[in-house]
């Protein structure tokens, strides 16, 4: 259940899967808004500010420890740490490093079953909020509110936290949320003081959200991503939603934007304009938002596109601008959209702008060895330089929503991305090699539905704009069940424009007919998907994941790209992985910066060199590999 | 007075010495192998070259299992001894010359060509033989070919060369071949030329393991500037070429032997670097990459063990 108008908190949020989002604005487009088309064009918004930098800390051993009353506006924290957001909590000292695989990071150390499945009542309760293994971040940062946005409604998102927050404002609740890599929002505007405020935020390392965040990576807990205040005129579009669609011969293309509007609509406009690439005005529109509460703001059609694709990133603009009824501007939105067809054919054969579709692909966990999940502005673009050097035209987001500037790029840069949900539960069915899926989440838990739900929802709200995006991945090694057939159907029912990924249902065939758009492999050998291939297939072919690159690796590339050529429905797939996560530290003994990796940092059991799987080392510079990469991924 | 013959022949009481332009080399009956390989004064040489049979195991490998199938060829690498040497001048056998029936020889003795080989038996089970044959030719070329004898009750072999290990580091060195680093199953990619390297770089793989493999080269050349010689200061660069014989070879040139590679967990555990171990390669496996956990190495892309191995190459001073 999503709770909303919950004024207490209750640490048994943390065991119940059933509690995930606790007052948290509902997600919606990831678009920016500004108060002038010069602030638009300098992308610099007064309606946003930055609460990223040094904030107080505190670390508390496990849930008993918390220093309570800490969100008041008058606890003493003078003698409470600094710390940096965003950061993780390893990284700044107070939490050790530990990767691991498929296990749970508890394992071996405590005993858990996630709460619905096998674990008895008693087990599941107070198994996070009372565990002397779930440390806690406090945090603490004072903040003023620009004098411009004085009467506005305020709220903050925070894009990224891990495991599950809790939020006061001035000692007042304000919400709870899960779902570590997708933004959440809480509106700040009824305790909002004058002259300083205090933002409160208790991280949690773990909660029932964790089986669903089992990814195999280092295990972290923080704030490792942007806070930012957003403030919003008298009239705001809280949701966009652009369907730019080609005509049937790819030759026309409609344009449809939907919106959802707050605020008092009366007398109120919207100025729609697009231009093209290069600022030449196409279209322009005023649509009186009287009547738009929810619904279509403007649609217009294009009597010659230009499509977008790897090879043209074409990109068209789109502006809107709110007025008052006396003329004056209240937000000025600019958007980029792209005119591009995915679809399946009548030979199962994938297109894209009714060409087949070829995905020369990589998976890309978000790194960085000196901070880890905080990653900058610099690496995102270095690794799309990367890519595009390399011939690399797709990623994967494995396996969790990324940076929201990261679908930017690739809307810009041509890259495909399959858009994954946070969810991999592998430790809860895939047990020492062996499919055992007793205590398997989500699965068909009624309990456990509404939280995935919530994932699918927040993955597609905020990232719908992009065009990039041409599938939905339900997430990664999560076996499958009516839950995950649930996803999907969201995301049938949201998006027509898109096709839907899963893999886990390779271990559920009953469920196919529900699940997938495309029969989709991880480390199959060429054999095997031959095997497939020449058995009546039903869906095209990809690989997920392949040439698993560990060390020095990505040896018989050959003999897959062969069957590009041999059969069309085998349409490619995404190395595993762009880059490898191990973090650099200095050497005790020589002083030099090394790297190193689980098993390093007493954190046991682990898997130790696992995660380094990259075709990039930890620094970002590229394995020998990567010129076998570049050369056949040329060739297609 | 001068001899028309190229080849000083110097027939000593454990080791063959050959003479010849601007060039000295040293075969040790006794500790079996090249001792000591001279040209224009500089020593080329740490120890015997040896055959190489071990990689340090890569990820993949270690993920299939293919160390613990091919562990008798670890022992082989260490352990591996010389039981047979033959001799032949000007082409033709003779007897070993060992005393006292070298003392028929006199201080002025020349040739046109000497070839001496040496048989290794492998520490492995059953054991099986390679065959080292050296051949100095009357331009104080030196000519070296690797026999290795199949036995179909031997396991896949991880590799199979030659390894030099030089004195001290090299600066750098020059080859004709491909770019970057490539293996049997990983060198589409690589483009053809000469290619100018800095040093011996390893490539930093977060487990140390086998790399640096140059696939399909035509030569090699190392460039040192020190010598162990305590009397010798010169820092002038020098240098040493390989060249293919009738086929181009594989190699790597790094600072460190495939078990200093495999004892290491991380980059920070290799010693610090002060020799050069360059590998002339006849056979090298591929690295495969289906998974890390259980998928072989593409059958066209590994070294059986029964089926003999010959390759070939030249040696000479620049």
């Amino acid at each position: 259940m999503s709770q909303q108008n919950q004024h207490q908190p209750n640490l048994k949020w943390l065991d119940d899967p059933q509690v995930f989002r606790v007052n948290a604005l509902p997600a919606h487009s990831d678009h920016c808004w500004y108060r002038s088309s010069q602030e638009a064009a300098a992308q610099q918004s007064s309606f946003r500010k930055s609460l990223n930098g040094h904030w107080q800390f505190n670390y508390a051993k496990d849930p008993r420890q918390i220093s309570q009353n800490f969100a008041e506006v008058t606890f003493d924290s003078s003698n409470w740490d600094d710390i940096q957001v965003p950061g993780l909590i390893e990284f700044a000292g107070y939490h050790k490093f530990h990767y691991i695989n498929t296990l749970y990071p508890w394992e071996g150390h405590h005993f858990r079953r996630p709460a619905f499945t096998t674990a008895s009542k008693q087990d599941a309760q107070g198994q996070f909020s009372q565990a002397p293994d779930n440390p806690v971040g406090q945090y603490r940062k004072h903040f003023h509110v620009p004098v411009a946005w004085q009467n506005q409604t305020v709220r903050v998102r925070f894009e990224g936290v891990q495991t599950a927050m809790y939020l006061w404002l001035n000692g007042h609740f304000l919400g709870y949320a899960e779902d570590s890599f997708s933004p959440h929002e809480f509106d700040l505007t009824p305790y909002l003081a004058k002259d300083d405020n205090v933002l409160a935020v208790a991280v949690f390392n773990a909660s029932t959200a964790s089986y669903l965040e089992d990814q195999d990576m280092f295990r972290f807990f923080g704030i490792f991503r942007d806070v930012t205040l957003l403030a919003q005129p008298q009239v705001h579009l809280e949701d966009i939603s652009l369907r730019p669609v080609p005509s049937s011969d790819l030759q026309s293309g409609t344009l449809t934007i939907q919106a959802q509007t707050v605020g008092t609509l009366a007398g109120v406009t919207a100025a729609v304009a697009v231009k093209d690439a290069t600022g030449k005005s196409l279209w322009q529109t005023v649509t009186s938002l009287d009547q738009i509460q929810s619904g279509i703001l403007a649609q217009t059609t294009f009597q010659q596109i230009r499509l977008w694709s790897n090879d043209e990133p074409y990109l068209y603009q789109l502006q809107i601008t709110l007025h008052d009824a006396t003329g004056h501007v209240l937000e000025v939105i600019p958007m980029v959209f792209g005119f591009r067809r995915i679809e399946i054919n009548s030979n199962k054969v994938m297109l894209l702008n009714g060409q087949r579709l070829i995905i020369k692909g990589v998976n890309r966990h978000e790194w960085n060895a000196t901070s880890g999940r905080v990653i900058t502005s610099a690496n995102m673009d270095q690794d799309i330089a990367i890519m595009k050097a390399n011939n690399i035209n797709a990623v994967r987001t494995s396996h969790y929503p990324n940076h929201l500037t990261w679908y930017d790029r690739c809307d810009q840069q041509g890259i495909y991305v399959m858009a994954e949900n946070n969810l991999e539960s592998h430790g809860t069915w895939q047990k020492l090699g062996v499919v055992e899926p007793s205590d398997n989440v989500p699965g068909n838990l009624s309990q456990w539905q509404a939280a995935v739900l919530d994932r699918a929802q927040n993955n597609y709200q905020w990232l719908k704009n992009h065009t990039s995006i041409l599938w939905w991945s339900l997430g990664n090694e999560s076996y499958a069940g009516t839950d995950i057939a649930a996803m999907e159907t969201y995301y049938k029912q949201q998006d027509p424009s898109r096709l839907v990924h899963y893999e886990g249902v390779f271990h559920r065939p009953e469920f196919k007919n529900r699940i997938s758009d495309l029969e989709s492999r991880m480390y199959a050998s060429p054999d095997e998907i031959e095997t497939y291939l020449q058995n009546n297939p039903s869906k095209p072919f990809i690989l997920c994941e392949y040439m698993h690159s560990m060390g020095n690796s990505v040896g018989g590339l050959q003999n897959y790209m062969i069957l590009l050529t041999k059969y069309p429905m085998f349409q490619g797939g995404f190395i595993w992985d762009f880059i490898d996560q191990a973090i650099a530290v200095k050497d005790e003994i020589s002083g030099q910066t090394v790297f190193r990796y689980g098993g390093d940092f007493d954190d046991r059991p682990s898997d130790y060199a696992f995660s380094g799987d990259g075709l990039l080392f930890a620094d970002r510079t590229e394995k020998p590999a990567m010129q076998e990469v570049r050369y056949y991924y040329g060739k297609f | 007075m001068a001899n028309s013959k190229p080849l000083q022949i110097i027939y000593g009481d454990g080791t063959l010495g050959v003479t010849g332009p601007n060039c000295h080399y040293i075969f040790n009956y006794s500790r079996g192998g090249l001792e000591s390989l001279v040209y224009a004064g500089k020593e080329w040489l740490y120890r015997e070259p040896k055959p190489t049979f071990w990689r340090a195991s890569t990820d993949n490998d270690r993920g299939n299992g293919f160390p613990q199938k091919a562990s008798q060829w670890l022992g082989a690498e260490l352990f591996s001894v010389v039981k047979e040497i033959a001799l032949q001048v000007n082409q033709k056998p003779i007897s070993l010359p060992l005393a006292p029936a070298n003392n028929r020889y006199t201080a002025q003795e020349f040739a046109e060509e000497i070839q001496i080989s040496f048989t290794y038996k492998t520490s492995t089970v059953p054991t099986t033989q390679v065959t080292v044959t050296y051949t100095v030719r009357s331009t104080g070329q030196l000519h070296v070919q690797a026999h290795y004898h199949g036995n179909h009750q031997l396991p896949e072999l991880p590799r199979f060369g030659l390894e030099f290990v030089m004195p001290t580091l090299a600066t750098g060195f020059k080859y004709a071949g491909l770019s970057g680093e490539t293996y049997p199953d990983r060198m589409a990619g690589g483009v053809s030329g000469t290619y100018q390297i800095q040093g011996l770089p390893v490539t930093p793989y977060l487990v140390p393991q086998d790399n640096g493999i140059h696939m399909a080269s035509h030569w090699l050349q190392i460039s040192r500037q020190s010598t162990k010689d305590n009397s010798d200061l010169n820092r002038i660069p020098f240098q040493l070429k390989f060249s293919q014989g009738q086929k181009p070879f594989a190699f790597s040139a790094l600072p460190y032997t495939a078990l200093e590679l495999e004892n290491a967990s991380h980059q920070e555990d290799l010693p610090l670097p002060r020799r050069t171990v360059v590998t002339i390669l006849g056979a090298v496996r591929g690295v495969g990459g289906i998974d890390s956990w259980g998928a072989d190495v593409a059958p066209a892309y590994r070294i059986p063990g029964d089926q003999d191995i010959i390759f070939d190459f030249n040696i000479a001073g620049v």
